[in-house]
């Protein structure tokens, strides 16, 4: 094998495959379908009762992460549009299902540690914060909920917000990256937990305008949402943690804006 | 085991010739007008119109009962948190300084004693009640009298890029094979010793955890062949293409274009205006 | 119709001095290949897993080097153009390719969109769209589906479905990349009988890999084989099937006219070259006939299992939430130690049958008894201990980030105490040839060591029972020998072997015992030797018994006395001087 090619060397303009900001198509496509699939998984963190929620909403950050923002936010949308559309009843409004994957993958994918799209975190701080102010701020103002309770009762969303600020946003980001799998991991963990939970934000939001929910209800929210996102974001872990690990080893190409 | 895939009304009928995006509009606006309105009379209205449609254009009746049926608790809970708890907002939006009582619980009764379940209340739970419907039955008028085809086209003509509307299309089509790969997973689980049903809550979630590892993994080990398959059928993710169906806007399609614009501005300028559609007025 | 035959007078396929390198990759992945595809041609090209015939097919439509880059040296011409210097969505409109997996190539929601796709990609005006589609959906048999969702098409009707989808492009030359190795005999007939049509009738310039070495042997004009990158061997079937030490050198494998012929010439007089399809041996076998022995030595009778029945089916029936009938008063019994075959049609039964035994599934109607004790009544995880299931698809049966954990992942499940699961892993895994790559991630072996990951897992448990659900399927002759030698090693070890396969030829030397399902009913059981020889039965669930069995019975017939052979060598056996050693 060590003798040259008969052939003369011919130069090759290599195009590699359609994407979208520079992920490949067939990807965007895999992931928007695990996203449907994971649709129907639903977990339910009080016995008993209680809230349940989609396991997807635990991955929409780790589509993010592996896509990129723009085509994180893509496939996740996608994937919750035709989990939507075979199952109606999984869902209650289709556009808050939509907004919170998008909002989920596209976060998660601008929690960049440098690179040109470093800066893109500030509009988005802004535009969470205006959202907490017409959630928790209007609930206070408006709909006479007391302070206690809003803040216990939104802790899920303020946390992931004051986090996605300061630099752990990029800690996470860095551990995500990391070649130490425990890193990895606990990057998933806290990089879910704002992803998440900044998506968790906006859907209430947008519910909030419609539902109103009153003092009690805020209270009752109050021990519940942790839970139920600390198991989001666990299920974000451990999901993202053995897809990564799958991935180096398989060696898969790796999207552009890949982050792990 | 049958494919998961759009329930598509079996019935030709006024809604399922109208093109895709006359139905997108009328889905944003119908969607933008339970937003915006909280009178429960006019929600309410709004709710009964949707039903009534859906079951005029052939959505299956089972259908909507299970829908409703699933969403039975939650809209209990609706109904019972407002209309015992939701004081201060109720009182601003209707103007008053007190409540109508409807029922209260005697003083004596632990826990809940004293607890007022007021008119209003009743009525806002309502009027969140039928809004969340609304919202809810869109979709189904909105899908099931549609063709994949014609939705694919219809986005096309609307200016979004072939490349996402066929990423739309595609995930349609591999989504039934996704969930047998699932269901094949889950099986291998439970022969390797796993047994769900007496596991601890948390365990549990670890193991549905697992179940995604192999499902994305694979998918994504596949998508690398699908990449392949789409260069061999010419496939550019350009927008400069033939289809085979076709769709086209008729008369019926532009003048309920128009109407439902119309109607979307009516409803914002007569809600801000004479407050039509809050709560309290009619 | 007119288009197909209308190409340009110059070769369709033409490889000069080809030499292609993957990037990152140190070996070269085609070397040096020259080679010319006649118009109208039928070539198959063979060679063992890794030897470039992927590679060799997507040159031909420029995905490689256009997709993948890497150095490329030499020229590749498909009907006069240049496959580096025109994008690869031009080449699309002349070479038509057909990928292995009937359902990553279909893109679309239904049948009619599927064959749209490329034309609508290549901007063909909607109404010259239309004719062809019900065109191509004709010709691959069709037509009257344009409106199905391609999850209802079984696996052959999906690879005819992206056959019509190449095909209404109206190319210069179809490839075809192992189009039938994930399919059931009838899916392969299906197949085969539209790519003879397609060139035969339509004289469709054809290039398609498979490892099936009887029908290519049937079908192509010419045969390439290929090893490491360069093209050992070109010529007619005749030509090149009858050099068998070549072939059997690079673990290829022979149609089994020509390996018995070839057995045979070592001690008689066999004329050249040796016969390739049945139809030529047939007039060969009167000469042949003649000089067998008068008597042969007698076959090894039927293995006996004199233990009471480990698993016992009575009365099965199966009806699925839809509807469907999957099995039907279906009853058998196996004992242990018993190598079972069990054969027939995708959707006749097979695996519903195995699920039961494993409370996956539960009877509709009858019983299955697992030493006595219904499968009904036992937890899926005390089933598991007794009865291994190996799937076919090693990826959706490894959950675990190292080879080792994902052998004690089982192990842990069931409560195995610390110390002896590390002695059951390391066991299990040395059994394996697996240890030194215990830290490994599962993904970063290739699929065959994955396949033995997921045996090792399987085997850690301590299964009396095994069963290999299609472990041939999508495996080239070494890797299916490979598979199908750990069953053996296990069936002498006392372990029960079930094995689903639709490769007879391959069984012929390990089962004992033959069961076939057909429509959910039991339609054969019988030991091995005798069940190979019921053509007829066989026929109505798409079998035919492997070439030598054919073989054995025609000499038979011609030298009027029981010829009870399966595979070559018995055959051959019989003309040996010394009266039966190979």
């Amino acid at each position: 094998m060590t003798e040259s090619p008969l052939g003369e060397e011919r130069e090759v303009r290599s195009f590699g495959g359609i994407a979208v900001d520079g992920a490949p198509v067939a990807y965007i496509i895999s992931l928007a379908g695990v996203v449907t699939v994971l649709a129907f998984i639903p977990l339910s963190v009080v016995l008993g009762g209680g809230s349940s929620f989609p396991m997807s909403q635990g991955v929409y950050p780790l589509v993010g992460w592996i896509l990129g923002p723009v085509a994180g936010a893509l496939s996740s949308s996608i994937g919750a549009l035709v989990g939507a559309l075979v199952a109606p009843y999984t869902t209650s409004v289709i556009w808050v299902t939509i907004t919170s994957a998008i909002v989920g993958s596209f976060t998660a994918g601008a929690m960049v540690d440098g690179g040109p799209r470093r800066h893109w975190w500030i509009p988005l701080a802004a535009l969470f914060t205006l959202s907490y102010l017409l959630y928790a701020g209007r609930a206070v103002v408006q709909n006479g909920v007391e302070l206690l309770p809003a803040l216990l009762g939104s802790f899920i969303d303020w946390s992931a917000l004051l986090l996605f600020i300061l630099p752990t946003r990029t800690l996470a980001a860095r551990w995500i990256g990391s070649s130490d799998m425990r890193r990895v991991a606990t990057g998933l963990f806290l990089g879910t937990w704002i992803a998440a939970g900044l998506s968790h934000l906006t859907a209430s939001t947008v519910m909030y305008f419609i539902i109103n929910w009153p003092n009690p209800v805020w209270m009752m929210m109050a021990p519940m949402a942790p839970v139920e996102h600390a198991v989001r974001s666990l299920i974000g872990a451990v999901v993202g943690s053995g897809v990564i690990a799958g991935m180096r080893a398989a060696g898969l190409v790796k999207p552009r804006w890949a982050m792990y | 085991m049958k494919p998961l895939a759009l329930q598509t009304v079996a019935r030709d009928s006024y809604f399922t010739r109208l093109d895709f995006r006359t139905k997108l509009l009328l889905a944003f606006v119908v969607s933008w007008v339970a937003f915006l309105w909280e009178s429960t009379l006019l929600v309410g209205g709004l709710a009964g119109a949707m039903l009534l449609l859906c079951l005029l254009a052939g959505v299956r009746w089972a259908y909507v009962r299970s829908t409703l049926s699933l969403l039975l608790p939650f809209f209990g809970i609706v109904l019972l948190t407002h209309g015992f708890f939701n004081v201060t907002q109720v009182e601003r939006l209707t103007g008053q300084h007190a409540l109508t009582p409807w029922f209260t619980f005697p003083a004596d009764w632990w826990g809940v004693g004293g607890a007022m379940l007021s008119r209003e209340g009743v009525s806002y739970g309502l009027s969140v009640v039928f809004r969340t419907l609304t919202l809810l039955l869109v979709l189904p008028l909105l899908v099931f009298t549609t063709d994949v085809d014609d939705m694919i086209v219809g986005l096309g003509r609307l200016g979004i890029p072939y490349k996402f509307a066929f990423i739309f299309s595609a995930t349609l089509r591999f989504v039934p094979l996704l969930f047998e790969e699932a269901q094949t997973i889950i099986e291998a689980q439970r022969l390797r010793g796993l047994a769900v049903e007496h596991m601890r809550t948390l365990r549990r979630w670890r193991v549905y955890a697992r179940v995604a590892v192999p499902l994305i993994l694979g998918s994504l080990v596949k998508s690398q062949q699908l990449e392949i398959v789409l260069q061999a059928k010419a496939f550019s993710g350009s927008s400069q293409r033939t289809y085979l169906h076709e769709t086209h806007l008729r008369r019926d399609d532009k003048v309920l274009l128009c109407l439902a614009a119309l109607m979307g501005l009516a409803a914002l300028v007569a809600y801000y205006g004479w407050g039509i559609g809050s709560f309290g007025h009619p | 119709m007119g288009d197909v035959l209308s190409e340009p007078s110059t070769a369709p396929v033409q490889l000069a001095q080809v030499s292609y390198r993957y990037p990152s990759a140190r070996g070269f992945a085609l070397r040096d290949i020259s080679l010319t595809v006649r118009r109208g041609e039928f070539l198959g090209i063979i060679g063992p897993t890794g030897a470039g015939k992927t590679t060799l097919c997507l040159a031909l439509n420029g995905i490689v080097p256009q997709f993948y880059g890497g150095k490329f040296y030499g020229r590749i011409t498909v009907a006069g153009l240049d496959t580096l210097s025109v994008p690869v969505n031009t080449l699309a409109r002349y070479v038509g390719t057909v990928f292995e997996d009937p359902e990553t190539q279909l893109v679309t929601t239904s049948v009619e969109n599927e064959v749209a796709f490329a034309l609508e990609n290549l901007s063909v005006p909607r109404a010259e769209m239309r004719s062809r589609i019900s065109w191509a959906l004709q010709v691959v048999r069709l037509a009257g589906y344009e409106k199905r969702h391609p999850y209802d098409l079984s696996a052959g009707q999906k690879q005819r479905l992206a056959i019509a989808a190449a095909l209404a492009v109206r190319p210069a030359l179809l490839v075809l990349d192992e189009p039938t190795s994930q399919l059931d005999p009838m899916g392969v007939r299906e197949v085969f009988a539209v790519v003879r049509r397609l060139n035969r009738e339509l004289g469709m310039t054809l290039v398609m890999v498979s490892h099936a070495a009887e029908a290519m042997a049937e079908y192509a004009d010419r045969v390439a084989v290929l090893d490491a990158g360069r093209l050992v061997a070109l010529g007619t079937p005749r030509q090149v099937y009858a050099q068998v030490g070549m072939l059997q050198g690079l673990a290829l494998r022979p149609p089994q006219v020509t390996r018995t012929f070839h057995l045979i010439g070592q001690w008689r007089e066999v004329r050249t070259p040796l016969p390739v399809r049945m139809a030529e041996a047939r007039p060969r076998l009167p000469h042949l006939a003649a000089q067998l022995p008068p008597s042969c030595p007698p076959p090894p009778p039927p293995a006996e299992h004199q233990s009471p029945p480990q698993l016992s089916v009575r009365h099965l029936s199966h009806t699925f939430g839809d509807g469907t009938q999957a099995l039907r008063d279906v009853s058998l019994e196996i004992r242990a130690g018993e190598y079972v075959l069990i054969a027939g049609q995708n959707g006749g039964g097979k695996t519903t049958l195995v699920k039961h035994f494993l409370n996956l599934l539960q009877p509709t109607a009858g019983q299955v008894l697992l030493d006595g004790v219904e499968t009904r009544t036992l937890p899926i995880s005390t089933l598991a201990r007794r009865i291994g299931y190996v799937a076919q698809n090693p990826d959706q049966q490894i959950f675990s980030t190292t080879v080792q954990d994902e052998v004690a992942f089982a192990l842990r499940n069931l409560g195995v105490p610390p110390d002896e699961r590390r002695a059951r892993v390391r066991g299990s895994l040395t059994a394996m040839r697996l240890w030194e790559r215990r830290d490994a991630h599962p993904l970063a072996l290739p699929r065959g060591d994955r396949t033995r990951v997921v045996i090792a897992a399987v085997l850690a448990m301590r299964p009396d029972i095994i069963v290999f659900d299609e472990p041939t399927t999508g495996q080239d002759f070494r890797g299916a020998r490979a598979i199908l030698e750990i069953t053996h090693q296990l069936h002498r070890q006392g372990k029960t072997v079930i094995v689903i396969t639709h490769h007879l030829y391959l069984m012929a030397a390990y089962a004992e015992r033959m069961i076939v399902l057909r429509d959910g009913q039991l339609l054969l059981d019988a030991p091995l030797r005798a069940a190979l020889r019921e053509e007829q039965t066989l026929a109505q669930a798409y079998l035919a018994p492997p070439q030598a069995v054919q073989l054995a019975r025609a000499l038979g017939q011609l030298g009027a006395r029981p010829m009870p052979w399966i595979t070559p060598e018995e055959v051959a056996a019989c003309f040996a001087p010394d009266g039966g050693r190979v």
